[in-house]
């Protein structure tokens, strides 16, 4: 396997540490730079960039405004690849949206739309795109298969890389009392090409564990060097927090308790 | 039902609290009705934090003055009671919301004098960015600029008129500050509006905008409002072209 390249999210309030860090490969751009962003020159300069932005439900085919948008930042950032999540958040007629990202029904139905819609949007990029699992914190009874094998399905059928993100397999193994080794191993991490890594914290709906813009504890650490050893075409690890409430002690301490961990 | 359509059941759920409460959904029977409500008050949070974190972003910058910081309002009873009721994205709740927030800032002006307008501009600017939206063009050319149609007002699009100019003071607000800065005293109309993407915008605005604004039904041409807003036809074109831009405004498709 080759060095593996360890990063971040862009959070433009941490930008000046960021323009000055060292010991960070990439980072990931949740928004495109605002155009106030006095450090977004250097970080383009210094860094890679990773398009990780919200381009569309892939329920849907992406309209050509989302297809150009996504291109031009993906020019923009030169990024390796290009990300999307399993995701599908609002209703088809736009009335109803979470704003937040919610899984798609694991059936027939939803992998033909996932596997025609991300075919489309893949011959339109110029950058191969990977596609990154989302966590359900409640079973639907209309899935019919688990999410590991729609995925496998998914990643088979198209040729698209996984972006696998491993607190979202810790808290479904969490939420389904499984140890998460278990049911990571269910998945297709021969297509991982990146993971992601966080933290998770207590929240008080929830009356359980959900991602936080924390730190990883030594659990997830170790889980992660599990996860690696399994994924043989990795590229990089990211640690996934981008929030206004991060603070850079946090940033830098968990990037640099990833590379120490791998 | 599709799958797609079940989803979307799924999803009107999680946003939709007195939908989730009642004997269609119930019957359903399609998840743990506990596990469901639990993530959807997770979601009603994690959806207006981040609108509070946005659209009052300046009264969050006197919090260290005024001790109110206007997110708080979701951990407080008064939210808690709204929660049964909240629908995600609905101009409803988001007035709601939005009550609830510029009553808690208020508690404690400080002493500035813009405040009450302050609050009344950021509480119009969340309620304005509620409401369906288009989340994917269908190349129908419904929302062209076409001419010969007749323009008319989008629903939700509001003129505010303050007593202070606010627009001299909320970028300093966002600067490093020691004193507070002051908006000068003088009567300023703003004009608040939507795109069909969401994307809130706001633009001064004049007698003649205000004029048109209140006229354009779709049935009125360009030289009717040209007439009551007392422009020239030439000026008007201008005029509406940059009120489609901004979102207020949109050719009628006719019916």
């Amino acid at each position: 396997m080759a060095a593996l390249m360890v990063g971040a999210f862009y959070n433009p309030h941490l930008g000046g540490e960021l323009a000055v860090a060292t010991g960070i490969d990439h980072l990931a751009m949740a928004d495109p730079p605002a155009p106030t962003d006095p450090h977004w020159p250097v970080i383009k300069q210094r860094y890679t960039l990773l398009l990780h932005d919200y381009l569309g439900q892939l329920s849907e085919p992406l309209d050509e405004r989302s297809i150009q948008r996504a291109r031009s930042l993906a020019d923009l950032y030169r990024s390796p690849w290009v990300a999307e999540h399993f995701q599908c958040l609002h209703t088809e007629d736009g009335a109803y949206n979470l704003n937040y990202v919610f899984p798609p029904l694991y059936t027939e139905e939803f992998l033909d739309r996932f596997v025609r819609n991300a075919t489309a949007l893949k011959t339109r990029l110029d950058q191969p795109l990977v596609m990154e699992n989302i966590p359900g914190f409640f079973d639907v009874k209309a899935s019919q298969m688990p999410e590991p094998v729609w995925l496998r399905r998914f990643f088979e059928t198209t040729g698209v890389g996984f972006l696998l993100d491993l607190p979202h397999v810790w808290l479904e193994a969490h939420y389904h009392d499984m140890a998460p080794e278990r049911w990571l191993a269910e998945f297709p991490l021969e297509h991982v090409v990146e993971l992601h890594v966080a933290g998770v914290e207590q929240d008080a709906d929830l009356e359980g564990p959900w991602i936080a813009p924390a730190e990883p504890s030594n659990e997830m650490l170790d889980f992660m060097a599990h996860a690696v050893e399994r994924c043989p075409t990795a590229k990089a690890v990211t640690f996934d927090a981008f929030s206004p409430s991060l603070s850079g002690d946090v940033l830098f301490r968990s990037v640099e308790r990833i590379r120490e961990a791998l | 039902m599709s799958d797609r359509g079940l989803q979307d059941q799924v999803i009107r759920a999680l946003a939709d609290a007195p939908y989730r409460a009642s004997p269609e959904w119930r019957r359903r029977a399609l998840a743990d009705p506990e596990r469901v409500e639990r993530y959807a008050r997770f979601l009603a949070r994690h959806f207006y934090y981040e609108r509070i974190v946005h659209f009052f972003k300046y009264s969050r910058a006197l919090a260290r003055i005024t001790g109110r910081r206007p997110e708080a309002v979701l951990r407080r009873p008064a939210f808690e009671a709204l929660l049964p009721a909240i629908v995600l994205g609905s101009r409803e709740s988001a007035q709601a919301v939005a009550r609830l927030v510029a009553e808690y800032v208020s508690e404690n002006d400080a002493g500035i004098p813009y405040m009450q307008d302050l609050l009344r501009y950021e509480q119009t600017m969340m309620v304005v960015e509620a409401g369906p939206r288009v989340w994917r063009e269908t190349g129908t050319g419904d929302r062209g600029k076409g001419t010969g149609r007749l323009p008319e007002t989008v629903e939700g699009t509001v003129l505010l008129a303050l007593m202070y100019d606010l627009p001299t003071v909320l970028p300093k607000l966002l600067q490093p500050w020691t004193e507070v800065p002051q908006a000068p005293q003088r009567p300023a109309r703003l004009l608040i509006a939507r795109s069909p993407h969401g994307r809130v915008a706001v633009a001064r605005s004049d007698a003649a905008v205000a004029a048109v604004l209140e006229l354009a039904d779709g049935r009125r041409t360009l030289a009717d409002l040209a007439r009551a807003a007392r422009v020239e036809p030439a000026v008007m074109e201008e005029m509406l072209r940059g009120l489609i831009d901004l979102g207020a405004l949109r050719f009628s498709t006719g019916s």
